[in-house]
Formats: structure tokens, C-alpha cells, sequence
């Protein structure tokens, strides 16, 4: 099993290491397109390295051989997938945090300090909102129609994936 | 195998536990919900770990692994990662202003929303902005900003949690307007 986790961390830090020099060479329109993009190749490396590598990847300890080669297989694809959606929503963290944003526009602003309405003015709901929902209707979750915006079929799976969510998890939503 | 199982298992508790947990839960932190949810269901995978057969009592001889320190760390790598998927998930899908307008327009049916509706939705014509009424009194609470006479000021904690982003966004080059970006 060992095999197919170093296997796994090796290629997801291959991905995110090419992924930010993409990131630094042309921060592409549509994010997540691009990061699904640069990691389809890792779940077929994976695989092939897998099956092409000797058992102990040749500095293995002898004690960290055996055991089932398919499910050392299954299971570092999965962790490879799991810590591909994790550096995704790292990237997330990163760019969208409102919190973050407006951290930082504090730590740019003269004597770090800002009244509400400065706030308002660079980190308020109107530049947020208008933001979002272009990004959504360019990542084709709304369409838009003589200025109303309406659902797109992804819009509809999210927004009841997002009604089911709120239902069973209670928080008090914005 | 087992490590995962009961890795499963112990997801399936903070699943459970936070959804119960978030319905008496009446403060404004649910952060401490999920890391309370995400500890029992850890300290539970710990604790279970050598307590129980290798084979569970149900696994077949030939998905065990015969390494266990690998299978328990393995388990525990799981359990972590899908606890952080379930906690942005969860954070998405009840806070976040594209969700509100997607369930929003879901309940409206065929109406659609304008820009100006969305914006009504997040409390424009309201003196705080509903981000900010969330937002500033947790920052304040927390020690990352103060706030003497309608003015804000970042404080050292808030300082270190800025210069982070501002590292991590440099990253991702995502620090100056881009399309598809957010600038907030």
C-alpha cells in the first residue's frame, strides 16, 4: 500500500508545482478548467508507474512490501484524487475568501485602519455580487436574459445540492 | 483496508454529529462545531484502531494490509481529507452569496433574479452589508481587528493572516484583477 501513496504524493506535487508555474505564465480564465486540465495526465501516470514499478520502488523496507498490489493500486488513485480536490480547494481559499480580501485591503490601507464605508466601497456587496454572478454565468451556472439571471442545468444541480445542504446543516446562511 | 473503514465510519459520525451539533448550536462559531465533530470522530478512529480485529470481522483476507502503521496512517490522511472537503463544502453551500443566489433562483422557479435583486439579497440598501454583519464582528472577536469610533484597524494577528494571503494569492497569480478572479 505504501507503494501507491508515495506514488500518489509524488505526482500531486508534480501537478501543483506545473500547475503554479500555468498559474504564473497566464492566470487562465477559468480556474478549475485549467487545474482539471494539467492533473488528467497524473491518474494515468499514476496507474502506469504503478503497474511498471517494482514492488518496493526499489527503497522501500522490506516490512512496508505486500499485501494486495490492486488495492495498493485503488487506493493511492484514490488518495491521488483526494489530494488533487484538496490543492483545489486550497486554490479556493486562497482566491475567494472574503475574509482574507478584506484582510488584506486593511493591511494596504494607510495606517491599516478603514471605516466601514471604505470597506463597503472595495470589499462591499455590489463588487462582490456583480463579480460573482459574471463568474457564475461565465462558468455557466446562470444564463442571462434581457438583465434577469435564471438557472443552467449546473446551476440546478448546485442550487439543490446547496437547498439540501442548508436544510441538514442549519447554519445561519448569508 | 481497515484503516479506511473505520476512517468511513468515523466520517460518517462528523457527519452526523455536526448536522445534529448545528441544530442547538446557537453562537455564531460554527468553526468550533465542525473541529469539535472532526477531534471526536479522530480520537474515536485512535481509540477503535487497536481495539478491533484487523479483519473488522467482515474484511476479506485480501484487502488487508499487512503494514499497520501504513494502514493506520493511511486511514487517518483519509479521514482528514474528506473532514476538510466536508467542511468547505459546508462553509459553500450555507454562506456563500453564489450559493444564496443558486438556491435562491432555484425556489423562484422561471422569475430568474436581476443584479438589483441579488444585491437586495445581501443587504445593499442596509447600512452594514450582510457580509460584513457576519464578517467584521467575528474579525473583532477573534483579536485580528479593532475598532475605536467607526474606525477599523488591523491588528498583528490580522497583519500575519493578511501577509499569508497575500503570499498564497501571489501563488496562484491571482493577487491583481483577472478575469475569472475575484476581487473579493
Amino acid at each position: 500500500m505504501l507503494k501507491g501513496i508515495l506514488l500518489a504524493w509524488t505526482l500531486v506535487w508534480i501537478w501543483a508545482t506545473l500547475q503554479g508555474v500555468v498559474f504564473q505564465l497566464r492566470a487562465p480564465d477559468k480556474a478549475f478548467a485549467s487545474m482539471v486540465r494539467c492533473f488528467a495526465p497524473m491518474p494515468v501516470a499514476y496507474v502506469a508507474l504503478h503497474l511498471l514499478t517494482p514492488a518496493d520502488l526499489g527503497v522501500l523496507p522490506e516490512r512496508a512490501v505486500g499485501g494486495s498490489e490492486s488495492m495498493s493500486l485503488l487506493n493511492g488513485l484514490m488518495l491521488l484524487i483526494l489530494l488533487f480536490l484538496t490543492g483545489v480547494l486550497f486554490y479556493y481559499h486562497a482566491d475567494r475568501s472574503i475574509t482574507v480580501r478584506l484582510l488584506i485591503e486593511m493591511m494596504r490601507a494607510p495606517q491599516q485602519r478603514m471605516t466601514l464605508d471604505q470597506m463597503q466601497a472595495v470589499c462591499g456587496v455590489e463588487v462582490l455580487m456583480h463579480d460573482r454572478l459574471h463568474t457564475m454565468a461565465m462558468n455557466g451556472f446562470l444564463v442571462e436574459r434581457d438583465g434577469v439571471y435564471h438557472l443552467a442545468p449546473k446551476g440546478r444541480v448546485g442550487g439543490l445540492a446547496g437547498a439540501i445542504a442548508r436544510r441538514m446543516l442549519a447554519m445561519k446562511a448569508l | 483496508m481497515k484503516g479506511l473503514t473505520l476512517a468511513a465510519a468515523a466520517f460518517l459520525l462528523i457527519v452526523v454529529g455536526s448536522a445534529l451539533a448545528l441544530r442547538v448550536y446557537r453562537g455564531h462559531k460554527e468553526f468550533k462545531v465542525f473541529l469539535a465533530a472532526f477531534a471526536a470522530a479522530t480520537l474515536g478512529y485512535v481509540a477503535a484502531y487497536p481495539l478491533t480485529p484487523a479483519d473488522l470481522g467482515f474484511l476479506p483476507a485480501g484487502w488487508l494490509e499487512p503494514f499497520t502503521p501504513v494502514d493506520f496512517a493511511n486511514g487517518l490522511v483519509a479521514l482528514a481529507l474528506v473532514f476538510h472537503g466536508f467542511w468547505c463544502f459546508a462553509y459553500f453551500a450555507c454562506l456563500s452569496p453564489s450559493m444564496g443566489v443558486m438556491v435562491a433562483l432555484r425556489a423562484r422557479g422561471a422569475r430568474g433574479i436581476s443584479a438589483a435583486e441579488a444585491l437586495a439579497m445581501q443587504g445593499r440598501e442596509e447600512p452594514v452589508n450582510l457580509i460584513f454583519q457576519r464578517r467584521l464582528p467575528k474579525l473583532v472577536e477573534g483579536g485580528y481587528v479593532s475598532e475605536e469610533g467607526g474606525t477599523y484597524r488591523l491588528l498583528p494577528p490580522g497583519e500575519r493572516v493578511a501577509a499569508l494571503g497575500v503570499f498564497l494569492k501571489r501563488l496562484i497569480n491571482a493577487d491583481a484583477p483577472l478575469v475569472g478572479s475575484r476581487p473579493c
